[in-house]
């Protein structure tokens, strides 16, 4: 078993071609773009200032203990995150926001809420404070209702969160607007993963190569061959994007978050989608290697062109008209989870990103082996 | 040791392979004699258990072979028409890779080194299939086919664009691995190959077999006994109609001052001839008598050349 490792091991990390779309590839890209936009607003380690999301917060109820509560949490935020703008009616605040003055206005009321103007990272932000918000009073009134001798605790800890949330996430680290090309590459760098794919599919059936052929009437049980290969091609894949990762991160300077335990896990996801696409790409169909190969190519740069690889606002433009395909385009959820671990905490989108990353890969390899097992074909 | 009965295999409405029968015994060298198109290739792969096939019934060993029958595999050995090799890998690493899909003990390095020997590849072993020479990477893709001493080795054209040297090298090869216990299955459309290491030869056609036999078994079944060429030789038509009218003679063509004469088996043929054409004062250049081939065999039997 060791035996069939190593040589695969030793044939894919010497199939230079694949290995410069998976590594070289995605880190010239990375390089670009860090020239691009211009090393000063991307380096120093994510410690890059953030232009504050200017609101307006509007009293409709002032007297309530939610709505204190409210307010005394945006002042809170208030020269960190948010500018509170000194617009006091709604109607000024409605119009300011149509004119773009401010981004978004906070209503201080029993149940608070936002308004936004338009979908962007500086609205989710704003949606994110407020959902933050929400979560904790709610569970604070849970706590209070059922246990309040643990009161005093639960809020205690809160304020913990929020001084966590305000100099991690919210203080202004990693907000550059930019930063999300590279997130978007590194989904495009996972995706790519289906180049190495798509090649062990190739090489393990005997209706597409000789070498398919040949494996296919050997002792060693097809199931076997094909697991090894998809557990070879995907730590190699890996090591690649930590590579790549490690690249970004220290070379360039983009802050990846200072989670690395659950970095490596969006990371492995990743990986896993990208090589399971490829398996499953190279035996859907009998075409030739360079047609697949084409089929890869697509299907790599196009799910990452909507998440936004070359056009950053085309993954928010998305999620106004079309949210749905956010939710399946694998660039996009892998996107997404980059963003829960470098600019925001939100630990439900990360959850749900991976979940769907590992829902799309389980259904992708289920449907390759059950595709690749066939073993015997109908010509060659 | 390999039976195969009424195979039929269908893509679409073309029959590749109908009502196919094949007995194979243990130690010999079987060749299946066929054009490109014959349906030699579709057979083996329906031997092996990787094509779908209509009808019929394939055992190995005795026993009915399935693609998973990974118990008869390990004593088969394949060697594919296309080279099948990794290119990214040396000559040793695919010959071990290849080897330890058969064979997990010690043996294992045992073999790779015979098997390189045996291909004469001991100069490249570090070398990638791409830098090979034909010759030398169609050499490469036997040692991977033969690695693990099977007892069964199928070798499906395996000298299709291969130079004179390496030709020969290979043809001793196949022969040595038949000495050493190996029953071989080889497939070719040069009948030259099969003619001179075949021990039982299927001549296949349409996806038939036409006739089986050794190679004199061959020859004997046809009418052709002797094929008389005279060169430079000039005739006019009613000398050439005496020609035709010779006991024995049963085919006559004459092209740009060369005369062929093919006849069935007798004594002193080409005696009668010299003596007809000295008695017309006939003169004439070199003059050739071959005895049938299994191009002549083929002919006969399907009314075409083997050759493309």
């Amino acid at each position: 078993m060791l035996h069939l490792f190593k040589y695969r091991f030793i044939q894919v990390t010497r199939d230079y071609a694949n290995i410069f779309w998976t590594l070289l590839f995605p880190i010239i890209l990375g390089t670009l773009f860090y020239f691009s936009f211009g090393s000063s607003g991307l380096a120093g380690s994510g410690e890059t200032p953030w232009d504050m999301v200017r609101v307006a917060v509007i009293e409709e109820d002032g007297t309530s203990v939610q709505a204190q509560a409210f307010r005394t949490f945006l002042n809170e935020m208030d020269g960190d995150a948010i500018e509170i703008t000194d617009i006091t009616s709604e109607g000024k605040a409605l119009r300011a926001l149509k004119e773009e003055q401010i981004l978004g206005i906070y209503y201080v009321k029993d149940t608070p809420s936002l308004t936004v103007s338009k979908n962007g990272i500086q609205e989710t932000i704003l949606t994110s404070l407020l959902e933050t918000y929400l979560q904790n009073a709610s569970i604070i009134e849970k706590i209070a209702i059922n246990h309040p001798e643990n009161l005093e605790a639960a809020l205690s800890s809160m304020e913990d969160y929020q001084e966590m949330t305000q100099d991690t996430s919210l203080g202004g680290k990693t907000l550059d607007p930019n930063v999300h090309y590279f997130f978007a590459l590194i989904a495009y760098a996972c995706l790519s993963g289906a180049f190495l794919g798509l090649q062990s599919s190739n090489d393990s059936q005997a209706n597409l190569s000789p070498l398919g052929a040949r494996r296919s009437v050997t002792p060693t049980n097809k199931l076997v061959l094909i697991l090894i290969d998809f557990i070879t091609l995907f730590i190699v894949h890996l090591i690649c994007i930590l590579i790549l990762n490690l690249y970004i991160a220290k070379v360039l300077g983009i802050s990846l978050g200072d989670r690395p335990g659950v970095l490596l896990l969006v990371n492995l996801m990743g990986c896993m989608i990208g090589v399971s696409l490829g398996i499953v790409l190279g035996c859907i169909a009998r075409f030739s290697i360079n047609i697949k190969t084409g089929f890869v190519v697509a299907l790599t740069l196009f799910p990452s062109f909507l998440a936004g690889l070359m056009f950053g606002n085309m993954k928010h433009i998305i999620e106004l008209y079309c949210p749905v395909i956010n939710r399946i385009n694998p660039a996009a959820v892998l996107s997404d989870a980059f963003y829960c671990i470098s600019v925001y905490n939100d630990s439900q989108l990360l959850i749900r990103s991976l979940l769907t990353l590992a829902a799309m890969s389980l259904l992708f390899i289920i449907a390759a082996f059950y595709r690749i097992r066939r073993e015997r074909y109908d010509s060659i | 040791m390999i039976h195969i009965e009424n195979l039929v295999k269908r893509y679409g409405d073309l029959v590749a392979l109908d009502h196919l029968n094949l007995d194979i015994k243990e130690g010999e060298i079987f060749g299946l004699l066929g054009p490109n198109g014959s349906g030699k290739t579709t057979a083996i792969n329906c031997l092996l258990a990787l094509l779908k096939y209509d009808k019929g019934t394939v055992t190995i060993f005795g026993r009915p072979m399935t693609p998973d029958s990974y118990d008869l595999k390990k004593d088969i050995g394949i060697v594919m028409q296309n080279v099948a090799v990794f290119d990214q890998m040396s000559v040793m690493e695919n010959i071990d890779y290849f080897c330890g899909l058969y064979v997990k003990d010690k043996e294992k390095r045992r073999l790779v080194e015979e098997a390189i020997t045996f291909a004469g590849l001991e100069n490249y072993k570090k070398m990638r299939p791409k830098k090979l020479s034909g010759g030398l990477l169609r050499r490469l893709n036997i040692a991977c086919g033969i690695v693990h001493k099977p007892r069964l080795i199928i070798l499906d054209e395996p000298t299709v664009a291969v130079d004179p040297q390496s030709r020969n090298k290979i043809l001793s090869g196949i022969m040595e691995l038949n000495r050493q216990g190996s029953t071989i299955i080889y497939t070719s459309h040069y009948m030259e190959e099969v003619e001179q290491i075949c021990s039982r030869i299927a001549i296949i056609d349409h996806g038939q077999v036409l006739a089986t036999g050794t190679t004199e078994e061959l020859k004997k079944m046809i009418k052709t006994g002797e094929t008389i060429t005279i060169e430079a030789i000039s005739l006019a038509e009613p000398e050439l109609a005496a020609l035709r009218e010779f006991p024995h003679v049963f085919d006559l063509s004459y092209q740009e001052q060369v005369l062929t004469l093919r006849l069935s088996s007798a004594k002193h043929n080409l005696v009668r001839i010299l003596n007809f054409l000295q008695e017309k004062n006939i003169s004439f250049g070199q003059v050739f008598s071959a005895l049938p081939t299994l191009n002549d065999v083929f002919l006969e039997i399907t009314g075409k050349e083997l050759r493309d």
